[in-house]
């Protein structure tokens, strides 16, 4: 999941690394009660800086990022911030921070290369922009250094992003210090990419990060609380929220589509989309039960798809390998109540197959079983003719 | 022939006691694979299905001469059970559990490569050689022995294809799942040389998904060192972008990147045979054999 910027910061310091130090909030109000916080000790001073919190880039350009003087100004920039669209997205929550007086912005992150198997540290002495803008046009500014096994940062690393980028050999201990940081934030969270853009020199020649991007894999938030509170949080479909609660993952495809589709493999619900699409029908979301789920969760399933009022039809489409069709049946058995006022196409194959169709037939014998995925879609197209 | 699993296997499973362990220990063993140990940590002395338990892989390997291990334990204990199995020297580490984080597989990618430890997934429902053994939670039913090799990201599509093929009467050698994961132990181009040194196999299949690259690289190697005939199925046209699928690796970003489009594109560019749905693999795995 990506972080929101406050956050990134919060976890910069938690890790040691030099980072924007503010509050957050959601209303004018709360600026003003937590300005006054803040005043009294100085250690927030003007002038201030208003960062919206949207999960995109090009905020600056937007007009995102705001500066004011004095405490009437914050008020004013504050509540043009908030609420403003950036990307589609409504500006929620904003950042206030003290300026930093900058000398040299430049670019740092650890990454996960995919293709190689390993994070990546990319350095570039000058930063500022997207980084696939720096590496488009300067693709020989951009170094990078691929971790083969290791997880913490080792001195000749440090020397070859120093030699290749041409930064001043005098910055070396510092930003030893910050990799370093980096690199214990990016495996101590169970990060996909952390990312210090702009990494500025100050004019007080001090290394500091401006802002920040991080994404944290999904299958280790269950290693940290606080993160998956912000994830709730920031999430908007309730759907999505109550799937998560049950341990699904649940997925809108198309905003009007009136097809749900469940099935125990994302292989499975993606082929299912696309044969469905093919045959021109829309499909609203899909449903990932994962491996092994039991009659009673999937009971929870088809309730949560089916609580969208869009769905004419809902297709179970499953290949049991973990996943035992007899536990899927005795799911829809558990709500029938809901299930009858549907269309509904049913597909059961794999372990515990025979079973499962006979609670199917015993439940009601007009019941569709179809033979494969494409006899399923077959019968969708029928059915949602009628 | 077939390869990785077969007669000759002697496999370990981890977390045997639990509820999927137990189950596919029984599966397994009606399939006629050689299971000779189970492992759970405090558990040393119970007997499931037949087979003993001990409270680690070592002990397991000295009993019994094991050469395999297929681990049924949660995401969460997955990393320490496969570095137990890596550094233990068993040849060959199977792991099927979905939602291990990316940053333990890193570790035992490079692992299993620095110790020469052969590591297939996470999130994959295994390895069959039809007619011979499997290690992992296939439904077994549905598989055949004959000519055609396949490998995918996604279980259910594997499942879906081989269903068909075997309806058609078109058997398989091996079947290996290399997982949904953005970093697998085993990726598409890691299996190609055991398809194409592998006597049985006629045909080799890759059923592929948005996401990554792993397709393109397979398209290269394919280039260089593939004489078999390929036919590949890239899944997730129709997905919506930034939107993770479910396996954490078939994600679209938002240039198009990992998008199917540049798949096909790279896979058919070195005469791979694209399917358009796993329902059309059969009659072009039919006609490339009706056409030697």
């Amino acid at each position: 999941m990506k972080l929101l910027e406050y956050n990134a910061h919060a976890l910069f310091s938690e890790f040691g690394l030099p980072s924007l130090k503010g509050f957050v909030a959601d209303s004018v109000a709360e600026v003003k009660r937590k300005v006054g916080a803040y005043a009294p000790d100085a250690s927030l001073s003007f002038p201030l800086v208003v960062k919206a919190q949207v999960q995109t880039g090009g905020r600056g350009k937007a007009g995102g990022i705001r500066f004011a003087n004095t405490s009437d100004e914050l008020e004013i920039e504050a509540s043009r911030v908030l609420g403003m669209s950036i990307n589609g997205l409504t500006v929620k929550k904003i950042f206030v921070t003290e300026k930093v007086d900058v000398k040299r912005e430049m670019y740092l992150s650890v990454a996960l290369d995919r293709k190689e198997r390993s994070p990546v540290i990319v350095f570039c002495a000058d930063g500022g922009m997207e980084i696939n803008d720096i590496a488009d046009r300067f693709p020989e500014k951009v170094v990078k250094i691929h971790l083969r096994g290791e997880t913490e940062i080792k001195p000749f690393m440090v020397q070859y992003l120093l030699d290749k980028s041409g930064l001043d050999s005098s910055y070396k201990d510092r930003l030893t210090k910050i990799i370093s940081s980096l690199l214990a934030l990016f495996f101590g969270k169970n990060a996909m990419l952390v990312e210090i853009n702009p990494l500025v020199v100050t004019t007080a020649d001090e290394l500091f990060c401006l802002d920040g991007k991080i994404d944290i894999d999904d299958n280790a938030l269950y290693k940290f609380d606080d993160i998956r509170v912000v994830r709730d949080e920031m999430e908007t479909n309730p759907l999505i929220l109550e799937a998560r609660k049950w341990d699904f993952l649940y997925i809108p495809v198309v905003e009007n589509g009136d097809i749900a589709v469940i099935s125990n493999g994302s292989g499975m619900l993606m082929s299912s989309i696309d044969l469905i699409s093919k045959k021109g029908f829309e499909v609203h979301s899909v449903l990932d039960l994962g491996g092994g789920a039991t009659a009673e969760r999937i009971k929870e399933a088809v309730r949560i798809v089916l609580s969208e009022k869009k769905i004419r039809l809902l297709f179970v489409n499953i290949f049991g390998g973990i996943t035992r069709c007899d536990e899927i049946a005795k799911g829809i058995e558990g709500s029938w109540d809901q299930v009858r006022s549907k269309k509904l196409v049913l597909r059961l194959e794999g372990t515990n197959k025979d079973a499962g169709a006979k609670i199917m037939r015993d439940l009601n014998p007009e019941i569709y079983l179809a033979d494969d995925l494409v006899d399923g879609v077959d019968r969708i197209v029928k059915e949602m003719g009628r | 022939m077939s390869f990785l699993v077969d007669k000759s296997t002697r496999l370990i499973i981890q977390g045997i006691t639990g509820r999927e362990g137990t189950f596919h220990c029984r599966q397994m063993l009606d399939y006629g694979t050689n299971v000779v140990a189970g492992v759970t940590p405090g558990k040393r002395g119970a007997v499931v299905e037949g087979v003993p338990v001990y409270n680690t892989v070592r002990e397991a390997i000295e009993k019994h001469d094991a050469n395999a291990s297929v681990l049924f334990v949660p995401p969460k204990f997955l990393y320490d059970g496969a570095y137990e199995a890596i550094s233990s020297g068993l040849p060959l580490v199977i792991t099927i559990s979905e939602g291990t984080p990316v940053l333990d597989m890193y570790r035992l990618y490079h692992l299993a490569k620095s110790k020469g430890v052969r590591l297939i997934g996470p999130n994959s429902f295994g390895i069959i050689s039809p007619g011979k053994a499997k290690a992992g939670f296939m439904a077994h039913r549905i598989f055949s022995e004959g000519p055609v090799g396949v490998m995918s990201r996604s279980a259910t599509n594997a499942y879906e294809t081989v269903f068909m093929l075997t309806r058609k009467g078109i058997g398989q050698s091996t079947v290996v799942g290399v997982g949904g994961d953005m970093i697998p132990g085993s990726a598409f181009i890691d299996m190609l040389p055991y398809f194409e040194a592998d006597e049985q196999t006629k045909v080799i299949v890759m059923i592929g998904e948005i996401g990554g690259s792993e397709e393109e690289r397979a398209a290269e190697y394919i280039a260089a060192h593939i004489k078999k005939p390929v036919i590949a199925l890239i899944a997730g046209k129709n997905a919506p972008k930034e939107r993770s699928m479910g396996h954490a690796g078939a994600i679209i970003s938002p240039n198009g990147e990992g998008g199917a489009a540049l798949k096909e594109e790279a896979l058919s560019a070195v005469g791979v045979r694209i399917a358009e749905s796993t329902s059309q693999i059969p009659s072009l795995v039919e006609s490339i054999l009706r056409g030697k």
